[in-house]
Order: C-alpha cells, then structure tokens, then sequence
C-alpha cells in the first residue's frame, strides 16, 4: 500500500517540476543559512562558517540531483526525454518522416486487416457457450462411388441411429435446410428455413429471447406446425414492437404458430429466417440411403474429439454390418464446428497472412534503410553525445524510440487505412459465410496492430541502431562535412537491405502471379454452357397445392410456356438444380454392360432433370442422338439424354444411342438415351474432372423445386418484370425472387478465387513499390556518398555513359542477387498453396520468369534516376565542395 | 576531522522518524543536528544524503512537510510525523530492538559451544 503511494507520489513528480526543484532550492539555501548562523555563533569567521556549512551539506548539485531521482521516476523521465527529442528529430525531417509513417501504415494495415478476418474467422470463438465443445458430424462417403468427397451429409436412420447408440455426446441434433414459400403476408415470398429436430437450441445452448424453443411434443409427425423466427424476419414481416407469439403464418399453405423469436444476433446457419421442427414421419425416420441432413452435437465434458471419433467409427463399423445394401462403405467424421463452417476459406486466409507479413517485412526494412542512411548524416551527433558520455545503450534506446514511435504512428494511420479494407472485405465475405462472424476492429485487432507496431519499430531500428553506435568514435569526430566519407560497415548493411526487399517482393509477387494466373485460367475454361444472355428464375411450388405428379409438371410446362411468348426470349427451358451452384444430387446407377454390383459399388452420376428447351437455352451442344420433347411424357418410354463423359466412361466404344440405364436409388424401369451432351462444369469450374451426367425428362420424374432458365435476345435483366407476371397469371402465390443471369452465377462461383487474386495482387503491388523505394533509396544515398569519386572519374575523363552504367550496374546486382534468393525462397513456399491454384503447378515457369522479369525492369527504373543524378556530376563543384 | 561512521543505509528513516516524535515539527538543518547530537557525535550526517530520505518518507505518508519560520526568523521547511509515521515508528522500534537483542545474544561472551 504504502509502496503503491509513494509511486503514485513520484507520477505526480514527473510534473511541476520546475517549483519543486525552486522548493528544494529554498530548504537547502536555508538549511546552509541555519548552519553558518549556527557555526558563527560558535565564534568561526563568516569564511570558514560559509565552507564548513558546505562541506558538510555535501555537494549541493549531487544532492539535488539523488533528490530529483528519488522524486520523479528515472526510466520513465529518459523515455519521455527519448519521446520529447524524438518528436522533434522527426518534425524537422517531415519528408523522412512522411515516407516512413505512410510505409509502415501500408505495411500494418494489410496485417491488420488481414488479421482481423483470421481473428473472426479462425481465432474468437463462435458466439456459442462453451463453442469448442461444438462438432459436426458428417458422413464419409464409399470412396469407389465418390471418389474425391471427404465428407457429406448424412441420412435420418443413420442420424437416429448414432443418436440412440452414442455415448460421448451430450446432444446430437440434425437440421436441414428448407426453402419455403410464405404466402398471406403481402407479396408471397421465398424464405429460408431450417427444419430441426428439438434438442438443437440445447446443442447451441442458446434460447430464444422471446417465447420458447422446441420440446420432444414438437417434433412429432402432425404436432410440427410451430415455427421460431428470426428477429431480422419479425421486424420484416411486423412491427419491431409487436409481440407476435401465438400468431399464425402460412408456409408452403400450411399454418405455422410462432412459438418464439430469436435475439437479433442470431442468425445460424446464415440466411436462415426460421427455425422449425424436423416432425419426421415413420417412413422418413426410415430412410437410410438419401444423405441430406447435417449432424450437429455437443461433446460431452470429459469426452475428447479423438474419443467420440472412435465411438463413432465402431456405430458406423455396426451399422455398415446391420444395412449393408445402404451403409456398406459409409462411415462417419467428427470435425469442430468451426472447421466445418470455415474450413474452406481458412487455406486462403492463412496464405494471405503470410503476404502480408511479408509485405510487413518489407515496410520494415525500408524504414531501417531510411533511418540507417539518414542517422549516418548523425554520426557526428552522435559521436559527441557519446564522448559527452551517453552509453550505447543510451544511443541505441534514442534511436529505437525514433523508430517506435514511426511505426506506432505508422499503426495509428494503419488502422484508419484498415477500418476501410475490413469493411469492405467484409462486405465481401460476409455472404459467402455459413455463419456470419462479426468482422471488425475489436479489441485483440487493436492489441495485435499495437503489438506488431511496436516490434516493428524495434526491428527497424536494431540494425541502424547497432550500426550508428559502433562507429569509431575517433572517426567520427574527425569527419568533415561528411559528404565524401563512407562506412564499409553501413554500405554492406544496405546492400543486405535491398537484397532481401528485392527477394521479398519477389515471393509475394509469384503468390499472386500464381493467384491471378489460376483466377485467368478458370475463367477461360469453357462451362460447357453459353452463360451470356441467360436469365434464370428458381421456382419452388408447395406439394400441399400441387400434390399430383401431373400438377407439378403443369405447372411449370403453363410458366415455360407464357415466358416463351415473351418477346426477347429465344428459348426456354427448366432444370432441377443451375451448373455452379449447390443443390445438384448425385445418384447410383448401372449402365448397361456393367457388372451389375450391390449400391454402395455403383458409380455415382450427377442427376438432373430438365424439361425440353433447356439444352438449348444453355446452348449445351448435342453430340448425338435428339433433345427431349413434349412428346417424351409421364407415361411414354423412358429417356434420358448423358453428357459426353458419361457415354466415354461407360461405353468407350459402342454407340450410346439406344442403350439403357438404370438408376438404382429408386427403384423403376431402365431408360434408354436418346441423346449425347457436351460435359458441362457442373460442380464449378475448378473441378478437372469431367462431369458424368444424366440428363432425366423432368416430366417422367417431377419435382417442386425448379430453376427456369431464359435464353434472351435483349439484356435478361431487363426481363425480369414480365418474367414476374408471367409467373404469377399461373398461380399469383408463387413467390419469385433471386432472379440472377446466368454469367452472375458462374462470376459468383470464382467469388473466392477473386478476392485472393485481388488481395494478393494488393499485397504484392504494395510490396513492389515498397522495394522499388528501397533501392532508389539506397542507390541515391550511394551517389550522393561518392559524389566526390565520381567527380574526380568524370574529371579524368571518364565518359558519362560510363558513370551512368556503373551506377546502373551496381543496383542491378543486388537487385539481381534478391531475385535469385527470391526465385530460391518461391519453390519452396508456393507449394503451400497448390491447393488453392488451378491448371498450373505451384512452380509454374511461366509465372516465376514473368515475374523476375517486372522485377528487374523495375530495379532498373529504380536506379534510373539516381544514375542519371551521377551522370550530371558537375566535376568542378563536387571537386569544391568540399 | 576525527573518523565518525557514517549512518548506516536504512537506519536514517527511524532515526528522523524518532527524531521528530521527540522534537516536535522541525526542518531539515534541526534533524540533521539533533540526530547527530543524540549519537553524542558519534554519528556523521551527510547533511546532503538527509533530503532525498526526507522526500522518500514523506511520499509514503509518515511524514508531513510545510513552510515555516524558524526560530531566528529564517523561513525553512518544518516536518512532522503523521499517524501513519506513529505507527511506522512504533513497528520499527520494536523490530530493531528485537534484532538488537538478538545480536547481543550472539556477540555477549562466555558462552562457547563444547
């Protein structure tokens, strides 16, 4: 306590200092006067009274000095001092100050940036109690028909099944999306649900904050018609205020009561807008062989992810045994929540976090080279405050505290620079999430941007520091105007600088060559569709309204055909699910002249169904045989149409016109191909393998969710309205939303290879013009240094070409060595990102020449100026100059 | 000048502390002179050393400062002991004594060890 004081005391030091040394000033000069008075009474002449009273008062300047120390707090004192002079140092160097600050700014605010989409996405827990406990669980598929798929959704007897048999899970919850039309509330509308079985609040451990979650009575089949919403959907469809418990909405023409609301922040998955129970029926809690739910579960405390794996390893191990015609290869994986949500941005996110350090780096080095040039203009300052008896460490902390407080302003300017980029990175991010994470400047992002601040700046002034103060006294002291004399020590120092920015800058640039390389690539690959000028309008009926097979295929054949008489449509067609974006589903099949094998060894094929018109809107070329027609009905033959990949896979040889294929998974008539495609990226355009597909007539097999699709002679967009209306004289109910153009979806499907390219190309631009500032730097601070050389050169009759080569030739070589380490440090590094690059390996040599080549045409134009500066050395002045 | 010993670090504090119990309010120049008088000179102040101990006792409160006359009319700093120095004093006093009576233990003769 009492020591607690006394510092509080000795803060309270640090100011008004000025009276209080008046105060100490006064006590001693009257302590001295009390003791001549008293020596003069004992009878000393006023001489010896005065002497004797300082003797013994010790030196007066020592005693002031031992009670300033004991009053203020020393280090503290020095370091405002350091800050004081520092400041002052800068202020009068506003251009060195200047590119120094804006450096670091640049090179802090990519990492803070960078850093606080990792923060978020990677390092802050989930919004969850206790979220590290979260897992999901997915299924892994047979390799032999999958082959490629690590993970995927799983089936409800399988769910129900490693719910009852499990013992290291508190909670196991399975959910399903849902996509349903909400009528009786103004324009119908598509909304996004999501179909829960009940406990999964309590794996969440989350409530809502209005009414109740679900209980086991809910998620019975007939009981299921309540619904939990979203605050976002309450304050849409009511008032903000209203309380809307107990009040029924219509979902695909069914009642719903809502039960509760949930708090504003809750929105998981993302989009989803409510929440409902699963209510599964007995035949669908029987269903083994569809995989479309996703499994949600809390461990149990105590219970470790590698423990639960192995329980569930032996569930799937029992159940493969129990159904082997479903689950036969079919087993199951634990993975975190987080990993599930985000794992597939994190190779991206972890590759650009490198980038930025590097670009970090750079900055680092460029300011180290700045303040090394410019503090060996010190070196005669220096050398006196050390021969006045300043230590080294004393020199060293006044230049260090220089170079902090560069790069804690730098870090200040990075946050600003950073509140941007974050926001719109995050505008970016944010949809292509399943779960939105706040991303923001929170307080870790401030505590890291002051963290790397500061170690920057500690790390941009060891070098120059250490170099400053090493200096030969002596020399120092004797140097004249210092323009002449160089320091061997220094110079290499810089070369050392140059070297590594160049071999830096190098690194990031084939990071994002490669980047930019893959990002082209991709976007030459031919879809297998002709994506310009297609309109496409998913449409989703309820299978309440329309019960009957022959209903659902009406109603979409009654749109087809009002938007066929549209003017400016071409063409028209519908298909299940659109090429490059999720939903398309894969089932077994058997070709004909295949080994006929149990199912888990049946190769899967990418089903969807289309109605006839589609080939053509999409513009997917028939190799052979016909297009589906009108004529191809519910109750004709059988037809499908394969893609290319298919009919090579299963029939090298023969003709794959008329022969039959059999789709397992529902059991039904064998269908005869009338009809061969080109191979459409259906699953991205990133996927190498050809797609084998089949093409079913959807009205043989009909389905209630459908995407139209519109080949149009004006700009589709411009559609949309007569689209909409078209829609509605069939059924006025039929919510019409997310009406996109085809070539927005396939952009849409590059989204992430784009963000990396434009980042990445960011980071590297950043690091380029950092690197190219570094050599000028140098190479200008190296001709001003041997201005007197050159002089003398030109004065005995060298050729001005010659100086300006010899220049040119010096930044050249560093610039060419930093290249070579450069091009070394890049084969090894780049493989870590081949996961993430596309048609071209991780050493592409195109890409590293390309490359080297910028590179080094940029060292050129770096030296260009200060080569040209040599060149116009007038001999005379430098000669004088001295 | 004869060879006093200098006061020992970390006895300065009591002394002034007992100092100014037994004084009553007195400035620096008082102290210094009544703590050498009570040694019966054998104790040699730095007169210098006895302000930094003055600051250090008043920043932790067991002291008290403020301007006064001086009994010659000279204006000078008068300090005293606050109740927190009381109580400082009398925990001080009690610990040296133990430790002095502990050491005489050590240092009285005849008692040797077989």
């Amino acid at each position: 306590m009492r020591r607690l004081r006394a510092w509080c005391m000795r803060f309270a030091g640090l100011y008004r200092k000025d009276q209080q040394d008046r105060e100490l000033a006064e006590e001693l000069e009257s302590h001295v006067r009390m003791h001549i008075d008293d020596n003069l009474r004992c009878g000393m002449n006023p001489v010896e009274a005065r002497r004797q009273a300082l003797i013994k008062l010790g030196g007066v300047e020592q005693t002031k000095e031992n009670y300033r120390d004991r009053r203020g707090i020393r280090w503290f004192e020095t370091l405002l001092q350091d800050l004081r002079f520092g400041v002052r140092v800068l202020r009068k160097n506003p251009g060195f100050t200047a590119v120094a600050v804006f450096t670091l700014a640049l090179g802090i605010g990519a990492n803070t940036a960078i850093f606080s989409v990792v923060n978020a996405i990677l390092l802050r827990p989930l919004p969850f109690q206790d979220s590290g406990r979260l897992m999901m669980i997915w299924h892994t598929p047979p390799q032999k028909s999958f082959p490629g798929v690590a993970r995927f959704a799983v089936s409800p007897a399988n769910y129900l099944d490693w719910r009852s048999q499990n013992h290291g899970f508190d909670q196991m919850s399975a959910i399903g999306f849902r996509s349903l039309n909400l009528t009786g509330m103004g324009q119908p509308e598509s909304v996004t649900g999501l179909a829960v079985s009940a406990d999964f609040f309590s794996v969440l451990r989350i409530r809502p904050s209005a009414g109740r979650g679900f209980v086991a009575d809910d998620d019975q089949p007939g009981r299921g018609n309540v619904v939990v919403v979203s605050d976002a959907f309450r304050q849409r469809h009511f008032g903000a205020n209203e309380n809307i418990l107990g009040r029924t909405i219509k979902l695909d023409d069914q009642s719903y009561e809502i039960i509760g609301v949930m708090s504003p922040k809750f929105e998981f998955p993302s989009g989803v807008q409510l929440w409902m129970p699963l209510a599964w029926t007995d035949k669908e809690r029987g269903v083994r062989g569809i995989h479309n739910y996703l499994v949600m579960a809390r461990l149990k405390s105590g219970v470790d992810k590698e423990k639960a794996q192995s329980e569930m390893d032996a569930i799937s191990n029992n159940l493969a045994h129990a159904y082997p015609t479903d689950d036969a290869g079919w087993g199951a994986v634990v993975m975190p929540l987080r990993d599930s949500l985000f794992g597939s941005v994190r190779p991206a996110l972890l590759v650009l976090l490198g980038a930025v350090a590097f670009v970090l780096l750079i900055a680092c080095t460029n300011v180290a080279n700045l303040t090394l040039a410019r503090a060996l203009g010190r070196r005669k300052e220096i050398a006196i405050r050390t021969a006045l008896g300043a230590s080294r460490g004393r020199v060293m902390r006044q230049v260090l505290t220089e170079t902090v407080l560069l790069s804690v302003a730098g870090g200040a300017l990075a946050l600003l620079l950073a509140h941007f980029a974050v926001d719109s990175i995050a505008a970016f991010l944010g949809p292509r999430l399943r779960f939105s994470v706040e991303i923001g400047l929170d307080g870790w992002v401030l505590g890291f941007t002051l963290a790397i601040s500061i170690l920057t700046g500690i790390i941009a002034g060891l070098a120059p520091s250490w170099h400053l103060t090493k200096a030969n006294l002596n020399a120092s002291l004797k140097l004249g105007l210092g323009k002449t004399d160089s320091d061997p020590g220094s110079d290499r120092a810089r070369n050392v600088f140059v070297v590594v920015e160049v071999a830096l800058s190098l690194l990031l640039l084939v990071g994002a060559g490669l980047t930019i390389r893959t990002l082209y690539l991709l976007q030459g690959v031919n879809p297998g569709i002709d994506p310009h000028n297609v309109l496409t309008v998913p449409l989703a009926i309820s299978d309440a309204k329309y019960s009957s097979a022959d209903q659902q295929t009406n109603f979409f054949n009654n749109v087809l055909e009002r938007v066929r008489a549209l003017p400016g449509v071409e063409s028209a067609g519908a298909v299940s699910s659109l090429p490059f974006q999720e939903g398309g589903s894969t089932e077994p099949v058997i070709a004909e002249g295949q080994p006929i094998v149990p199912m888990a060894d049946q190769p899967e094929v990418a089903v969807r169904l289309i109605s006839p018109g589609y080939l053509s809107a999409m513009r997917i070329p028939l190799e052979q045989g016909r297009d589906l027609t009108e004529a191809d009905k519910a109750e004709s033959r059988p037809v499908i149409i394969v893609s290319d990949a298919f009919a090579k896979r299963f029939w090298p040889h023969g003709n794959p016109i008329g022969k039959h294929v059999t789709l397992t998974f529902v059991p039904g008539p064998s269908r005869e191909v009338v009809g061969v495609v080109g191979d459409v990226k259906l699953d991205g355009l990133d996927v190498t393998r050809p797609v084998a597909a089949i093409y079913d007539a959807m009205s043989q097999k009909p389905q209630t969710q459908m995407v139209l699709a519109l080949r149009t002679s004006s700009p589709p967009t411009s559609l949309i309205s007569a689209v909409t209306d078209a829609v509605h004289t069939v059924d006025p109910d039929e919510p019409v939303v997310a009406v996109v153009t085809m070539e927005s979806i396939v952009d849409q499907s590059l989204g992430q290879q784009r963000l990396n390219a434009v980042l990445l190309a960011t980071f590297a631009g950043l690091a380029l013009l950092l690197g190219a500032i570094g050599i000028y730097g140098v190479q200008s601070y190296a001709v001003r240094q041997r201005v007197r050389e050159i002089g003398i050169r030109i004065a005995l009759g060298a050729k001005r070409s010659d100086v300006f080569l010899l220049v040119l030739r010096q930044g050249l070589k560093l610039a060419l060595i930093g290249i070579c380490i450069g091009l070394a440090a890049s084969l090894g590094l780049t493989r870590l990102m081949a996961s993430q690059l596309y048609g071209l390996s991780a050493t592409d040599p195109l890409t590293f020449a390309a490359v080297a080549i910028v590179l080094a045409i940029v060292a050129l134009l770096a030296c260009y100026i200060p080569a040209r500066r040599a060149m116009r050395v007038d001999p005379m002045v430098a000669l004088r100059d001295e | 000048m004869s060879e006093k010993p200098d006061v020992w670090q970390g006895t300065l504090s009591v002394m002034v502390l007992k100092t100014l119990q037994t004084m009553g309010p007195l400035h620096g120049y008082g102290i210094a002179r009544r703590i050498e008088q009570t040694s019966g000179d054998l104790l040699s102040v730095n007169y210098g050393t006895l302000y930094p101990a003055l600051l250090k006792l008043e920043q932790e409160g067991y002291i008290a400062s403020e301007w006064g006359v001086s009994d010659n009319n000279r204006k000078a700093k008068y300090y005293k002991l606050t109740r927190a120095g009381r109580k400082q004093l009398e925990k001080e006093t009690r610990e040296w004594e133990q430790a002095t009576t502990i050491l005489a233990r050590f240092l009285a003769p005849g008692e040797k060890s077989s």
